[in-house]
């Protein structure tokens, strides 16, 4: 009985040796193949992946939770410090925005009877849900977030993602309950832009620092540094006018976009539904649909 | 003696566990933490997987659960798919090719020697990833989750053999 199974091992230990080699090739190539299919393919891979996201969506809901209790803690024992100066700011601030929101309705008046002079086209409608993000981008060369709503709630590919201080990033595959939204500083996002001051258009391209690239504008162009940056609708994913960020830096040609967004603290987002309901009948309001 | 139904699943799930532990861990460390500036370069827990499984349990922890861990590390983390899984074969290979120099050695020569890994395995990371966005990408980021994912290790390490001694002592 020794005898056989000492024979038998003999001959396994080289042949163990050898499908592990084997198996190991076999695996690098996979690696290697996957890399490949994903780069060509993008459709399959999206969907294994989207697949697998929203059987773990759910977990990763939960864990965002406590997660996000912690940071906002933290945030509030800060402020607390803080208050007082914080408080007398704010109340500065509000007699300020006070008289924007008279001059606000007096141009929003006058923007109406203008527009029924002129006859003009309403900008189409545009809807919002509001999601949570659940997973931080930790990736070192890639810059995305998952949120927790996905095609069962109306999100779709190329839908713009915002928050309250501007655009943060678009949705690139949708799962049933989840999303993936590729940030504005990614190496892969090109949003087409305009400056607000001077109506030059260009497109803001990520390239995975903090601080997005303004390409695609003229070489005698008058951007200048605090010039503030939106999206010009061209394309059409997104609502025209949702504000980027400011011009930071102008340096041997190359200007940076400061986002407005704090893209490393995102929390809630909302997504526009803005494609599918191009050229629905105008309302005056932006119905906010509390989706998750 | 053979071994009863409850007693196979039993020790298939303590031996699964090395696995289980990773695929967690990989998930926990997706959590947003919102610390600014923070994402980019957080620790790369599958490193530390693959390295210290590798070392310590291999019949365990074979290339395909390198493999898979670095799968699921890109399919939650958004890199391209094969991305991580490339490096963490890369790490399983490494430690395959020197385990006699890991045999009883002391954690302080086997950390500093996961130190020089990392600093290889961020600089492969980036090679992959310049090669598959064909563009020249700054290696910073990569530099500091190393040097974290270093800081990182003695605490996982601890995680990893606190659960080896509970769970895996007999098998």
């Amino acid at each position: 009985m020794k005898y056989r199974a000492g024979s038998v091992m003999r001959l396994a230990v080289p042949f163990r040796a050898l499908t592990q080699r084997f198996a190991f090739l076999f695996l690098v190539l996979a690696a290697f193949g996957l890399m490949m299919i994903g780069k060509a393919e993008t459709l399959l891979v999206e969907r294994v992946r989207t697949g697998v996201i929203d059987v773990v969506a759910p977990i990763m809901d939960v864990l965002s939770r406590p997660a996000a209790k912690v940071t906002a803690f933290v945030d509030d024992m800060r402020h607390l410090t803080e208050l007082r100066g914080e408080n007398q700011q704010l109340r500065l601030q509000n007699t300020r925005l006070l008289q924007w929101q008279e001059a606000a309705r007096k141009l929003s008046t006058e923007n109406a009877t203008l527009r029924e002079l002129l006859n003009i086209v309403p900008d189409s409608r545009v809807q919002y849900a509001s999601a949570r993000v659940i997973s931080d981008s930790v990736a070192v060369f890639a810059r995305s977030v998952l949120i927790n709503a996905g095609g069962r709630h109306g999100v779709a590919k190329g839908q713009a993602v915002v928050t309250g201080e501007g655009l943060a990033g678009r949705i690139i595959s949708v799962g049933d309950g989840s999303a993936r939204a590729l940030l504005i500083t990614d190496l892969n996002s090109r949003i087409p832009a305009v400056i607000e001051e001077s109506r030059e258009r260009a497109i803001v391209a990520g390239d995975n620092s903090g601080q997005p690239r303004l390409t695609f504008i003229g070489r005698d162009n008058r951007v200048e540094l605090g010039n503030r940056v939106l999206t010009s609708g061209h394309g059409g994913a997104f609502p025209p006018g949702l504000p980027i960020g400011v011009v930071s830096e102008i340096e041997n040609g190359v200007i940076r976009v400061q986002p407005f967004v704090r893209l490393d603290r995102l929390e809630f987002v909302r997504i526009t539904d803005f494609s599918r309901v191009i050229g629905a009948e105008e309302t005056p309001t932006d119905p906010d649909s509390g989706i998750p | 003696m053979p071994l009863g139904l409850l007693q196979r699943l039993d020790r298939l799930a303590r031996n699964l566990t090395p696995l289980t532990l990773s695929f967690l861990l990989v998930i926990v460390s997706a959590t947003p933490l919102r610390i600014p500036d923070f994402g980019p370069v957080a620790p790369n827990v599958g490193l530390i997987a693959a390295y210290y499984w590798g070392i310590y349990r291999p019949d365990l922890f074979p290339a395909v659960a390198a493999f898979a861990v670095g799968l699921w590390q890109d399919v939650l983390i958004g890199t391209p798919l094969g991305m991580n899984a490339m490096v963490l074969l890369a790490i399983h290979w490494f430690i395959l090719s020197q385990r006699r120099f890991f045999q009883g050695k002391s954690f302080a020569v086997v950390w500093w020697a996961f130190a020089l890994v990392a600093a290889a395995m961020a600089a492969l990371l980036w090679l992959i990833a310049m090669a598959y966005h064909a563009r020249l990408l700054d290696a910073t980021p990569a530099a500091f989750q190393g040097v974290l994912t270093v800081a990182l290790y003695p605490f996982l390490t601890w995680v990893f053999a606190r659960t080896q001694h509970a769970v895996l002592r007999q098998a």
